[in-house]
């Protein structure tokens, strides 16, 4: 007898991506998600993305989760199709971004015996989600797939995987929506909604006593919401305190603020590092103290009193012993600092730290991102700053690759929105800026989206070129090609005596010819003189487009803060030498 | 003077180990265990004992105790990481607690060739308190419980008796907090 309630489980799948208001999604085809694949065939609310390899698609559903504050969806095959997506659940893990993916499964009698395409999913996946479902009974299914898009956005986020056996996708059951299900708070650990006034009332105290504060903005600014920056800029233009932000706080608060010191951690601005290291009051508002940001620990900012707001608790006292710390949502927290201010008519005493940004002023002065731009070799620095400048008038996302040029982007492109910058930090994963970009033209259809690419990261994952073909997504590559996996090289100079060991890229193909054999468009720019109109061009063209930009194959990334060395340490350029007591300990760091 | 090492030492590789026993409450559901024991095997931590039994069926929870030797602060970064896991209701580390009670439970089988040896056994059993199982001819079950200090030390006297073989299994330690 046919029940007109019952649904299959690639039915139910279905009703209940509807039900989370998923419009896209990314994946690729095979044997154990052929039923699911059949029911996208038959319906017109999601769209669905044909990635060229699985890795696509998980960065795509991370560049989609980034740019636009949803949660990112994808769909893979069992077997070779998981196992291609762990190091994209890995790398957002690591960078704390919503995804659910859905892979399929052997059928359920078949699990165990070695079957065709049949790996551990879940095994392979727990240690890189923050959880993951084999579901085996389909009466389970709607609640599992609720509970997984309610898990991966709340509290710190994450992904989440749901396997499901191919048998459960043809099994019937009814559907349960959204709104039916009652989620158990334990599992949702959504962290708390009551704000810790005792937390804000001491902060406010120290702000007042603190002659040298600053604020340490980190990626859980950004995934509090975009209410969580504007109550930011509020709490510093009502203070005049510093602000410094982490490789994924770029965006949280507007990059050209007087304000702002900029990028902090290993390749950040001298004045933000030296103000870490000098401060008297640290406000660290959803960062991690991260060994990229912190260099060596037991000279980490050594007199500060430090405050730490985190929806993690698990990032309480890791790496850092803080003096006062809060789990409530970091929006909240902000919020309730403002008003406090404000009804308890608090100013700071006409305070504006003069002596303190006195001493900042100073520390400017080392100018750390100069460079000299001759008159024949682009230097990659210029090559970011012409883009930023030819950009800046749009709402431009960009995404990265991971090596010298990500540094430099980080560096020279300003950010005065949240949501707008996409890079791989906690993995550093070559090979994610370009279908990341995809994910993020999907989400901002009619933005200008740049992955800002090396030669060497882009090569990972250039099949999905033709992804961005195939969807008319005009998203532009913009390699600073060095011939060199410059960030090794880099480290080979400064630690291994200039010993070049395989991070020459040799063999590059033509990537002008590499863009039109996928219908897209190539363009170059061979030197300075060619630059401007290179970007301009690349910008008017509505199709992809690759950049192909030869920079200085020999230009270092700095400042930098040398591995084993302590945050003020920094070397500023290359004539600057390194204490060779640090650089053995450094050596066996990463 | 010292001479200098041949490899450089790196910082923090020498720390001191502690012996803790978590206790945390689970949702019973396929997989949990993995899930923890991963945050040991992850860091290279060795489970020394590990015990996992639903305790409350109508709420379908769990309770696994997990005896382990740890640097106190890696401890409470794995704790805190427990707690963060989805299935999870409280992870807690007994020493934590300002009272808390330990117990585990042994079973020893024991084979014996003579009298005398059989006199030794059971003066032993007696001071430890421990209750017989079976007993045949020539071998005897004990049931000894209490903390595991106790239990080692049962068994270090058993040790003391030459030419007997024994098979014990341990249930390791469990505890709660009062
Ligand atoms: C998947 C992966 N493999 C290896 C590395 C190590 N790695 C970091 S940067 C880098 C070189 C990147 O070269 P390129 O993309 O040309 O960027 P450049 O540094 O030259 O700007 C490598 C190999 C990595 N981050 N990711
Ligand atoms: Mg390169």
């Amino acid at each position: 007898m046919k029940d007109e309630n019952e649904f299959t489980g690639a039915d139910i799948l279905l009703k209940a991506l509807k039900d989370q208001e998923v419009d896209t999604i990314f994946g690729y085809p095979g044997g154990a998600v052929l039923p699911i694949y059949d029911a996208i065939f038959g319906q017109n609310f999601l769209k669905h993305v044909l990635v060229r390899q699985e890795a696509g698609a998980v960065h795509a559903a991370e560049g989609y989760a980034r740019s636009s504050g949803k949660v990112g969806v994808l769909l893979v095959t069992s077997g070779p199709g998981v196992t291609n997506v762990v190091t994209g659940l890995t790398d957002a893990l690591m960078d704390s971004i919503p995804i659910v993916c859905i892979s399929g499964q052997v059928p359920s009698h078949l699990i165990g015996t070695d079957a065709f395409q049949e790996c551990d999913t879940t095994g392979i996946t727990r240690p890189c989600t923050k959880h993951n479902y084999l579901v085996k009974d389909v009466s389970k299914l709607s609640e599992t797939i609720h509970e997984a898009f309610k898990i991966a956005s709340s509290g710190r986020p994450g992904p989440v995987l749901i396997d499901i056996p191919k048998d459960v996708q043809f099994a019937k059951s009814k559907y349960i929506s959204k709104k039916d299900i009652s989620f158990r708070e334990h599992r949702i650990k959504a962290g708390s909604k009551n704000v810790d006034k005792n937390f804000v009332e001491e902060l406010v105290n120290h702000i007042k006593k603190s002659e040298k504060p600053i604020f340490y903005v980190g990626g859980g600014c950004l995934n509090s919401g975009h209410q969580a920056s504007h109550e930011l800029i509020k709490l510093v233009n009502k203070t005049n305190i510093p602000i410094t932000t982490t490789l994924h706080g770029l965006g949280c608060f507007p990059g050209e603020d007087k304000n702002s010191l900029g990028m902090l951690g290993m390749h950040g601005n001298y004045e933000a590092n030296l103000a870490m290291n000098k401060c008297d009051l640290m406000i660290n508002v959803g960062a991690r103290f991260d060994d990229r940001v912190t260099g060596r620990l037991d000279a980490f900012s050594p007199d500060s009193v430090k405050f730490h707001i985190d929806i993690d608790q698990s990032s309480i006292n890791k790496n850092v012993k803080v003096n006062f710390h809060t789990n409530t949502d970091i929006t909240l927290t902000l919020k309730e600092i403002n008003s406090f201010i404000d009804s308890n008519n608090i100013d700071f005493g006409g305070k504006d730290y003069s002596n303190w940004w006195g001493q900042i002023n100073e520390w400017r002065k080392k100018e750390c991102l100069h460079y000299e731009q001759g008159d024949e070799v682009i230097k990659p620095q210029h090559a970011i700053s012409r883009l930023y400048e030819l950009t800046k008038q749009r709402d431009t996302f960009v995404t990265t690759e991971v090596g010298q040029h990500q540094m430099w982007a980080a560096q020279y492109y300003k950010f005065s929105k949240p949501n707008r910058w996409i890079t791989s930090g906690g993995l550093g994963t070559m090979g994610f800026g370009m279908p990341a970009a995809v994910g993020a033209q999907m989400a901002n259809p009619d933005s200008l989206v740049i992955d800002i690419a090396g030669e060497a990261s882009f090569l990972m994952n250039i099949q999905e070129i033709a992804t961005a073909v195939q969807y008319k997504l005009p998203i532009k590559i913009f390699i600073l090609n060095n011939e060199y996996m410059g960030m090794v090289r880099q480290w080979q100079e400064l630690l291994h005596g200039s010993r070049y060991s395989e991070s020459y890229v040799d063999a590059l193909p033509d990537f002008k010819k590499l863009a039109e054999s996928f219908n897209a468009v190539g363009v170059r720019a061979k030197n300075i003189a060619e630059l401007d109109d290179t970007i301009n061009e690349m910008i008017s063209i509505d199709r992809p487009v690759i950049a192909d930009i030869w920079v200085d194959k020999k230009e270092n990334c700095f400042p930098m803060i040398p591995s084993g060395a302590a945050h003020h340490e920094m070397l500023l350029s290359k004539y600057d030498k390194e204490n060779p007591e640090n650089q053995e300990k450094g050596k066996v760091l990463v | 003077m010292s001479s200098t090492s041949v490899y450089p030492t790196p910082i923090n590789a020498f720390k001191q180990s502690k012996r803790s026993v978590l206790s945390v409450i689970v949702d019973n559901e396929p997989g949990i265990l993995a899930r923890i024991v991963g945050l040991f095997s992850g860091r290279g931590y060795n489970i020394e004992a590990l015990n996992v039994t639903v305790v409350d069926v109508k709420k379908n929870l769990s309770r696994i105790t997990i005896e382990t030797l740890g640097e106190e602060k890696v401890i409470s970064q794995i704790i805190a990481q427990l707690e963060k896991l989805v299935p999870v209701h409280s992870a807690t580390n007994l020493a934590n607690l300002s009272e808390s009670y330990e117990a585990e439970i042994c079973l020893v089988k024991i084979e014996f060739e003579n009298e005398e040896q059989d006199q030794k056994i059971l003066n032993f059993a007696d001071i430890y308190r421990s209750r017989t199982v079976q007993k045949r001819q020539n071998i005897v079950v004990y049931e000894i419980s209490g903390t595991s200090e106790r239990i080692n030390k049962f068994l270090d006297d058993l040790d003391t008796i030459g030419g007997i073989k024994v098979e014990l299994v341990r249930s390791g330690p469990i505890g709660l907090g009062i």
